[in-house]
């Protein structure tokens, strides 16, 4: 075979990094007294060095001859989890409507207001027609996951309950819920029958929490969700998150405490959604937020050393395994193209189909109807296809950024909106820089397991161990 | 040997690992899959 076969239409063999057809290797100042990074950002490979070795390791080492042998894996485990997987989830609106109107919400308020309940007869007849649909789509040994969420997905409570009933032997369940229409026969029932519950709660006092998530008349609801998750302590099966914006950030560290104390076993940390205008105004910089959510992290370990028990920042996590095994990841969010429309698609109360929750109300990212549309016809339509064909690849300043497939530059929906367009960035990109870097810190003090759910590698085999220059 | 040198001494030249599995992402940021586990 001549060099040009192989290696692509420039005739070299690719002897060399960075020049010809050799791989990219980008250095990466990590902040560490003692390693610096290097990425192949192609393939997420990664390597941490001791920086007096740099130039020896490049020049004269063996370890570029071992990655080299498993580039080319790397690069194909890369392409089959960007552009090969199937839908395994359904994010399902049971309910256009909230009885909360927070701040940052992605649902429009006229559809929160004024919505529509899918009656129990047509959300049994939607989980049928997912139920078929999975069955054809995924292998036997898979479930597919349905996530009840909104809005909020109580206040459809009697249908909803009926369903998790009716089809508990064919989906995988989670419910993400305000957590405040909640009583005690209903945790009994959620958590008997092991539903996932996420809650949300934005700060650990009330002042704070209560300046972004409330009701139509601006009243707090923080002592309900307390009385909730105290309800719910022990429960291993749940999580909270808390959205962060410039009116809680300053109180991350405290809220870490807070979640901690009352035994929240996992939460998110999750910086504010800026799809919608609302959400914008609330958005900090992120130089400015970077300390308090990084500060946050620290008081994680922190607490793991101080009592043994660990409070995973679910979406931070997602990051470190980003880095570790990148086809572990539990969130698509920090990919490209990210999760919607391909892992997973949305649907709305009245079976409109939508890449994901956060294009519900921008009503040019409707692909279809369930009830109306073959499903994979609207995973091709062109709505779908904007989303699932967005890559970093194409975006600036993404396309040469060394971290580009540990971050992947959300949200398509954010960056439509606010950005003005699919092949912008998102709202967040310094804040994404200083995540990787610490989780890297993180790996060369041998700390990051403290930050990983237990088991989290247990399905996982080592495909590269690179112990000596 | 002092216990700085001791150490450096012991600091690998470098780190390099990577874990493969079956792709399992599905969640969103909005929610995080738990693993299934009845109270």
């Amino acid at each position: 075979m001549s060099s040009t076969k192989k290696h692509g239409h420039a005739p070299s063999r690719g002897l060399h990094f960075n020049t010809g057809n050799g791989e990219t290797l980008q250095p990466l100042d990590i902040g560490h007294p003692q390693y610096i990074g290097l990425i192949d950002p192609d393939t997420a490979f990664w390597a941490l060095i001791k920086k007096d070795e740099l130039g020896h390791a490049l020049t004269e080492g063996t370890f570029l001859q071992q990655y080299r042998r498993k580039a080319a894996k790397f690069a194909a485990e890369m392409k089959g989890f960007r552009f090969g997987l199937a839908p395994s989830a359904v994010y399902f609106n049971p309910t256009d409507r909230c009885n909360l109107n927070c701040d940052y919400c992605y649902i429009p308020e006229s559809l929160r207001w004024r919505g529509e309940h899918m009656s129990q007869e047509k959300l049994f007849s939607a989980l049928a027609i997912l139920k078929r649909y999975f069955r054809k789509s995924l292998p036997k040994d898979v479930k597919p996951q349905v996530v009840f969420h909104g809005a909020e997905p109580t206040l459809n409570k009697e249908a909803l309950f009926a369903a998790l009933k009716e089809f508990e032997r064919d989906f995988r369940f989670g419910i993400q819920t305000n957590g405040t229409l909640l009583d005690d026969a209903d945790l009994e029932f959620l958590t008997s029958c092991g539903i996932a519950i996420g809650l949300s709660l934005d700060a650990d006092i009330e002042s704070v929490a209560s300046r972004t998530r409330k009701t139509w008349h601006s009243e707090s609801v923080y002592a309900k969700v307390l009385e909730t998750m105290e309800r719910l302590r022990g429960y291993p099966n749940y999580s909270v998150i808390c959205t962060v914006t410039r009116e809680n950030m300053h109180r991350l560290t405290r809220t870490v405490d807070f979640f901690h104390h009352k035994g929240v076993p996992t939460c998110m940390l999750n910086p504010v959604r800026c799809t919608r205008e609302g959400a914008r105004a609330l958005k900090p910089a992120d130089h400015a937020m970077s300390p308090h959510y990084l500060a946050a992290l620290d008081r994680t370990y922190e607490l793991y050393r101080e009592t043994g028990r660990k409070l995973v920042v679910a979406n931070f996590a997602n990051v470190l395994i980003a880095i570790l095994a990148p086809q572990a990841r539990r969130l698509m969010c920090d990919i490209s193209p990210c999760g919607g429309g391909r892992s997973f698609f949305a649907v709305s109360a009245r079976g409109d189909m939508f890449p994901c929750s956060e294009f519900i109300g921008l009503t040019a990212f409707k692909g279809g109807n369930l009830f109306e549309d073959d499903i994979p016809r609207v995973l091709e339509t062109a709505p779908f296809c904007q989303v699932t064909s967005r890559k970093v690849e194409e975006i600036q300043p993404c396309s040469r950024c060394a971290i580009r497939h540990f971050c992947g530059s959300p949200c398509p929906a954010e960056a439509h909106e606010m950005n003005g367009g699919m092949d912008r960035s998102g709202a967040f990109c310094e804040l994404y820089e200083e995540q990787v870097r610490y989780g890297l810190r993180l790996i060369a003090d041998e700390r990051h397991e403290a930050y990983l759910w237990d088991g989290w590698d247990k399905d996982t085999v080592t495909t590269l161990d690179i112990a000596s220059l | 040997m002092n216990s700085l040198e001791k150490k450096g001494s012991k600091e690998k030249k470098i780190i390099a690992t990577r874990k493969g599995c079956k792709a399992k992402g599905t969640g969103l940021s909005h929610y995080v899959l738990m693993d299934e586990k009845k109270k």
